[in-house]
């Protein structure tokens, strides 16, 4: 009994942590039209009008892929939507594009220096398409059975039963398979491929003979017929590379499995030299099509000096993607230096940069995007309290405001209301402070804390570096 | 008899070993291609063929067996996605003197079940059974090298031990051919040692 409640317990939270609402878990796109002036209210984007068409000119450039290595600069407030609007670069660019996001501060780390980082994150976002022939399992699904250990530890353990109309074959999965399969909610009766050598699971849509199966069944189901003959094939594919993991597969001998487990290391610049040659050598030949692609980077105040210097240099290779940063510091020091400069980034690198601002929310907009969230985290506000909130989040910041949603949707849900009212957010107001009150407090209660003596003259040592 | 795969042969680089009473040769081919094949210098039939895959992406590339067992799963790098369960059919790929045959293990159904026909169109032996458990068309590599299509009347099958076996009976084209290669094989000198030691077994380490 108490076995199955717990297996019950772990199902569910398979689900919802698949399907997590994120910070900008809204945002599906631009909200561009097709001249690309942007719409007010579209694709869950809000005002920010002249940097959202920007950004639409920015993926115009991409998609056209003739110019390398463009650097835009994102810079505004906190809270004014800039890495809203790179999210939505990247979901308006397809699948085929690689778009990497990273923060700045994730270059530092212990097992590769500065600039290697950088230069995988660069290789990253370089795209190669190229025809290969694959090994391609393509059937109909009778069965998936994942089982977990009693225990609730150890791997989980999965076996996937395929047909074609001539035979029919029992497949072992692996932990990624499982995941995978998971994700794309593959279910008995679909009929899928899986590219064997990268897991790559396509789902071609729903067999005929299971078309009675379900009365309601979406508009966009498919259905096909059940495949012919052998299950396993050899087919030539089109699938999208990226130079870094051209890179890791050449880097050492049982280079692919690397890429699973996150191991890859320094990559030694022969390597990279040689792949350059091998790429350029696809091309001529037709055999393979670079796909330039977007690098993000978030934070890029974070970055030093010498990833700086780095990057003045990496931009002015024809290989390079087009580098979008996003940074909320004014007039700062430049990490790794004395030297202030604007956005803390120097001003050579600077001159190299379009920069496009972002401007504080209006109140008009503020209530829209408040209103966008409570859908996303499924709130019902009543008007009055949707009013309030948007006051909120004027007078404090739109990230409390849009922190209050859930929070006080939940107090609501105790007394048992259908509709979060004024008197939920005041409740949740109280419970929780914002930075401002917060501060306001320490500064009445300073004497109390611990540590108080230490004077705060030392504000300047804890900004970076 | 086609001459394309005999020259081919015969213009590959070869190099060879001699381990015990297995002669292995390595050819190196002018389109960059890579054979192995192991000849049981007994009998002087081959016992084992396989071809280095070559990666587009580069890397190390697998050996793709012609003939012979397949490599033990457990020296296969696994990459924690999906494989075939232990228990499905695998086919297994040998020759002898007078026929090549397959064994296709882990095959339960009574031989009833089964039907191999030859597939011209498709230059290949297809293995059908009536339960719809199992399909395989296996291409017949020698046969495509003698520019010969498989017959019907050439195919026998039975089944033991789970096990189905097909035979077919090698066409005299393709005998001579083997012969004129093995001819060939047997004027490769096996490389020495540098201390000259005919086999690497041999050698004693002091």
């Amino acid at each position: 009994m108490a076995v199955a409640a717990a297996a019950k317990v772990q199902e569910v939270r398979e689900i919802t942590r698949i399907e997590r609402i994120g910070a900008h878990s809204h945002i599906r796109g631009l909200g561009l039209n097709d001249s690309l002036e942007a719409r007010n209210v579209s694709q869950g984007m809000v005002g920010q009008m002249s940097a959202r068409r920007a950004a639409g000119i920015v993926l115009q450039m991409v998609k056209e892929g003739r110019i390398a290595g463009r650097a835009v600069l994102l810079a505004g407030q906190p809270g004014t939507g800039k890495t809203a609007i790179a999210n939505a670069l990247a979901s308006s660019l397809g699948a085929d594009t690689p778009f990497t996001s990273m923060a700045g501060s994730e270059i530092f780390s212990l097992e590769m220096s500065k600039t290697e980082a950088l230069t995988q994150a660069i290789r990253k976002s370089i795209g190669v398409r190229i025809k290969e022939e694959s090994e391609i399992i393509e059937g109909e699904v009778v069965e998936v059975q994942i089982e977990r250990p009693a225990t609730g530890e150890g791997n989980k353990v999965g076996k996937l039963i395929l047909k074609t109309t001539d035979m029919e074959t029992v497949y072992d999965l692996g932990g990624k398979m499982i995941d995978s399969i998971l994700k794309e909610k593959v279910q008995s009766g679909d009929v899928i491929t899986i590219d064997k050598a990268t897991g790559k699971i396509t789902r071609l849509g729903r067999s005929f003979t299971r078309a009675r199966d379900y009365d309601a069944t979406g508009q966009q189901t498919r259905f096909v017929q059940c495949p012919e003959g052998e299950l396993q094939k050899r087919k030539e594919v089109v699938h999208t590379v990226t130079l870094h993991e051209i890179d890791v597969i050449n880097s050492r001998t049982h280079g692919f499995l690397a890429l699973f487990s996150g191991d890859t290391g320094e990559i030694k610049p022969e390597v990279r030299e040689q792949i350059n040659g091998k790429v350029a050598e696809w091309r001529e030949e037709g055999k393979a099509e670079i796909i330039p692609g977007v690098l993000f980077i978030d934070e890029v105040h974070m970055l030093d000096i010498e990833c700086f210097s780095y990057l003045n240099r990496a931009l002015e290779n024809e290989m390079a993607p087009i580098v979008m940063m996003a940074t909320n510091r004014g007039v700062t020091r430049i990490r790794g230096t004395n030297y202030k400069s604007p956005h803390g980034i120097p001003l050579d690198l600077l001159d190299r940069l379009i920069i496009v601002p972002t401007t504080p929310y209006e109140e008009k907009e503020l209530k829209e995007i408040l209103s966008i969230r409570c859908e996303e985290e499924d709130c019902q506000l009543s008007d009055d309290a949707l009013t309030v909130l948007t006051k909120i989040a004027l007078e404090t910041s739109l990230r409390y405001g849009i922190q209050l949603i859930t929070t006080s949707s939940l107090i609501s849900r105790k007394r048992k209301a259908p509709e979060v009212e004024v008197e939920d957010i005041k409740r949740a107001y109280e419970l929780f402070f914002d930075e401002g009150r917060s501060v306001q407090f320490l500064k009445e209660y300073q004497q109390e804390f611990m540590f108080n003596e230490s004077s705060v003259s030392d504000d300047a040592d804890m900004d970076i570096n | 008899m086609d001459d394309r795969w005999f020259e081919c042969v015969k213009s590959a680089e070869k190099s060879a070993l001699v381990q015990g009473n297995t002669k292995k040769v390595h050819y190196h081919f002018e389109n960059g291609r890579e054979m192995v094949e192991e000849y049981n210098l007994d009998t002087n039939v081959l016992s084992r063929r396989a071809w280095k895959i070559n990666n587009e992406m580069g890397g190390e590339g697998d050996w793709d067996i012609e003939v012979g067992d397949p490599m033990p799963a457990g020296l296969k790098a696994s990459n924690d996605l999906i494989s075939e369960d232990a228990n499905s059919p695998f086919i297994t790929r040998r020759v002898t003197k007078r026929n090549l045959e397959w064994r296709i293990r882990n095959l339960p159904y009574p031989v009833d079940i089964y039907s191999v026909t030859a597939d011209e169109e498709g230059r290949c032996i297809t293995v059908r059974t009536s339960n719809k458990k199992y399909f395989k068309k296996i291409d017949v590599p020698e046969l495509r090298r003698c520019k010969l299509l498989p017959e019907q009347d050439k195919i026998t099958f039975n089944h033991k031990f789970n096990t189905l076996i097909i035979t077919y009976a090698k066409p005299t084209e393709l005998v001579e051919m083997e012969k004129a290669i093995y001819e060939m094989v047997k004027e490769v000198q096996p490389q020495r040692m540098a201390s000259g030691c005919p086999d690497v077994n041999e050698c004693k380490p002091s």
